[in-house]
């Protein structure tokens, strides 16, 4: 039998941050990405420069250095803050960047970038004729996009978006680097602390399998449920 | 006629794709010389009797000869196949195919295209290859043409190279699977009068063609298929003028 | 000389970026191109035969590679990479073995962490490349004469290789990002640099934004040699 050696639990602890985690960034990110995309495709000339140097920037610079700029140089930054606060105003107040918020915003803000690049593309794919034709019922602008652009949109972003998750999901394993309790760390310090790597590291890499295996069969359906009318299988 | 054993011949031939039987029995003899039209409607298996001569598609019956020598089959679990694979490459080598989608290998000139299987296959010195290669390319009308991709060739152009490309196997027998089909109208004539030169010097040609101008002048023997049965064949003045069966007459009825 | 001069007074009155901090992260940089360069070409060599053998016909070649590829690219880098680098000390006898002061140090188990990783990657890819291979091409191939292994060889690989190289390029940019990781096992690649001068001086801006306007103009080099590359060789697929 398995012998955890009493990190049992902590082991399942850092699953549940490891999958909450990732859920969050992916939020963070769809709506990242949702703005991205119209910020690209609208007619704002400084919008679309403000998302192409945000698009080109994030995937261009290693995530975990990203993750680094924006946990310590956000912590830095926010000190810097509240000295300021306390010098000028008076306030004693210190905030202490939590692990897990700073992964939620810098996972969430980097897959924005990518999730940008994926609804672009597939708002771009969708057959103006149809928008063209709700409006001609008298559809409104926002009933056009809820009742048809976005349906069809998703037809094509699904399997990038399934491709985003599951990347996604292994970057969570970064946060263990700075220090957050995910299932990562837990196993790394584990293994350190009873030179017993395997037993630690390889359930966690079947638990990533796992959840891996898990989303693929959720895409899978999702994907049949908006392939519907295009004789898609 | 007996002297010399046929370059071509098929026995028999029988293929099924799942439940429906596609080719019930067909033969066919390819003297040295002959042009063999095989003319019918889409679904006859015409195409498929044509892709069964050369092993594309495995023929669950029957038997194929080349100058009398007789390819081996085994039975495996997936069915009827090649005893002998060798011997099959050694048989393609002898049999070139044009093809409807011309087949050209888009990462090669054309010029490449047309060395590639006697250099690699046939084992031709390369300098001995691009030279007969630059004569066929003049033949077909593509010198000019020797070096670009197929993607920058007009459908005409690309078939007209395939056939280069066919020809330069030095091939006993040619095979042609609609070959002008898949080309515009107005390049389908420069492709057919390449054919019909062909033909004319006496190479032993089976073609599956829609072309009926071309099978009633330039083909030996014709041969009309319905619902993968032979059902007329002979010279093309006796078929193509005077059929006999209803079907095929109607085949060759008008259209309007 | 004027920009000579200019540069050093530049240095003189900046306490981070000292001759110092940047040998640091020259180090990093001659590291990260190393581990980056040696594990993408050892990944490709391993990945034609594995892609081959992934389209195969046979399921006992072609499933454990599916499996391999399934499990490298299922779990983190990060993951893979601890496995080797503290599970490598339980190996039998690889403490006697002639590679064990090789493996001893940090590089070597996170080079081949890299090239595992990158070759699964790599398999598919050109897996989905050899599988998108015209099937006319293929039939003319074989009408030719041409034997399994010489329309391998002649056909399919060359036009695969080439339609693989735009996701190809993608993989190497994604194994550079990828190798930031590197740090986290002692090594002193660029990010490991960063991480350095981030220790010592406090200040993770300078620090973590340098590191990441090097990594950016890396990132653009490999951007634009595989566009350089993809217009010559992918030139054949353009219409004139």
């Amino acid at each position: 039998m398995l012998d955890l050696q009493g990190y049992g639990p902590r082991l399942i602890e850092g699953a549940g941050v490891t999958i909450q985690l990732a859920l969050l960034s992916l939020i963070l990110a769809i709506v990242l990405g949702l703005l991205t995309a119209s910020a690209k495709m609208s007619r704002s000339w400084l919008l679309h420069k403000i998302a192409t140097l945000y698009t080109t920037v994030i995937r261009g610079v290693p995530d975990l250095v990203l993750m680094m700029l924006l946990f310590f140089g956000g912590q830095m930054a926010l000190n810097v803050a509240t000295d300021a606060l306390y010098d000028r105003f008076g306030v004693d107040w210190y905030v202490n960047l939590n692990a897990f918020a700073a992964g939620v915003l810098t996972i969430g803000f980097i897959f924005g970038a990518y999730m940008g690049e994926t609804f672009r593309g597939a708002f771009l794919a969708v057959d103006e004729g149809q928008i063209e034709a709700g409006r001609a019922y008298g559809m409104s602008d926002w009933l056009v996009f809820r009742r048809i652009r976005f349906p069809l949109m998703m037809r094509h972003a699904l399997p990038g978006l399934s491709n985003n998750w599951m990347v996604l999901l292994k970057t969570t394993a970064l946060v263990s680097v700075i220090g957050l309790s995910d299932m990562v760390r837990v196993a790394a310090e584990a293994s350190r602390a009873t030179h017993e790597p395997f037993v630690f590291l390889i359930p966690v890499a079947l638990i990533y399998l796992a959840i891996a295996s898990v989303s693929e069969w959720i895409f899978a359906r999702l994907q049949k449920r908006y392939n519907v009318g295009f004789g898609g299988h | 006629m007996a002297a010399t054993p046929m370059p071509l011949e098929a026995r028999n031939i029988k293929k099924r794709f799942g439940d429906t039987e596609v080719l019930k029995g067909l033969s066919l003899q390819a003297h040295k010389g002959d042009v063999i039209t095989l003319i019918g409607a889409s679904g006859s298996g015409k195409s498929t009797f044509l892709r069964c001569m050369n092993l594309l598609e495995q023929p669950d019956e029957g038997d194929l000869l080349m100058h009398g020598e007789e390819i081996r089959f085994k039975q495996t679990r997936r069915g009827r196949e090649p005893a002998d694979w060798k011997q099959v490459v050694r048989m393609r080598a002898k049999l070139s195919m044009v093809f409807q989608g011309f087949n050209l290998w888009a990462h090669m000139t054309l010029l490449e295209n047309i060395i590639e299987a006697p250099v690699h296959v046939l084992g031709k010195p390369k300098k001995e290859a691009i030279e007969q290669a630059h004569a066929l390319l003049e033949r077909v009308g593509l010198s000019a043409r020797a070096n670009a991709y197929p993607a920058q060739m007009s459908g005409g152009q690309q078939q007209r190279g395939a056939i280069a490309r066919a020809l330069a196997m030095d091939p006993e027998v040619m095979l042609f699977d609609e070959p002008t089909s898949a080309l515009d109208p107005e390049l389908v004539g420069d492709v057919l009068k390449v054919m019909r030169d062909l033909a004319a010097e006496g190479r032993t040609m089976v073609v599956v063609t829609h072309e009926m101008s071309f099978a009633r002048d330039v083909s030996s023997q014709v041969i009309y298929l319905h619902q993968g049965l032979i059902e007329e064949a002979g010279p093309p003045k006796d078929v193509l003028t005077n059929p006999s069966s209803p079907r095929l007459q109607q085949f060759l009825a008008p259209k309007y | 000389m004027e920009l000579m001069t200019w540069f050093t007074e530049l240095l003189e009155g900046n306490l981070i970026f000292t001759p110092q901090t940047l040998s640091y992260y020259w180090d990093g940089l001659v590291t990260t191109t190393q581990l980056v360069f040696l594990s993408l070409l050892a990944g490709l060599v391993l990945a034609v035969p594995l892609a081959i053998g992934r389209s195969s016909r046979h399921r006992w070649i072609s499933l454990p590679i599916y499996a391999y590829t399934y499990v490298f690219r299922g779990t983190p880098l990060l993951i893979q990479l601890y496995i080797i680098y503290y599970g490598v000390v339980f190996v039998d006898g690889i403490q006697e073995s002639i590679f064990w002061p090789l493996l001893r140090e940090a590089f070597y188990p996170a080079l081949i962490a890299f090239t595992l990783n990158t070759a699964a990657y790599t398999t598919e890819i050109f897996r989905g490349a050899i599988k998108a291979t015209a099937r006319g091409e293929i039939e003319a191939a074989r009408a030719y004469g041409m034997s399994q292994s010489l329309m391998m060889r002649r056909i399919i690989l060359p036009s695969a290789f080439r339609r693989a190289l735009p996701a190809y390029g993608n993989e190497v940019i994604f194994m550079l990002h990828a190798s930031a990781i590197a740090s986290v096992v002692t090594l002193m690649d660029l990010t490991g640099a960063a991480r350095f001068v981030y220790a010592r001086f406090y200040a993770p801006f300078e620090a973590f934004l340098f590191v990441a306007a090097i990594y950016l103009c890396l990132t653009f080099a490999i951007l634009y040699f595989f566009r350089f590359l993809e217009k010559r060789l992918l030139a054949h697929l353009k219409p004139a």
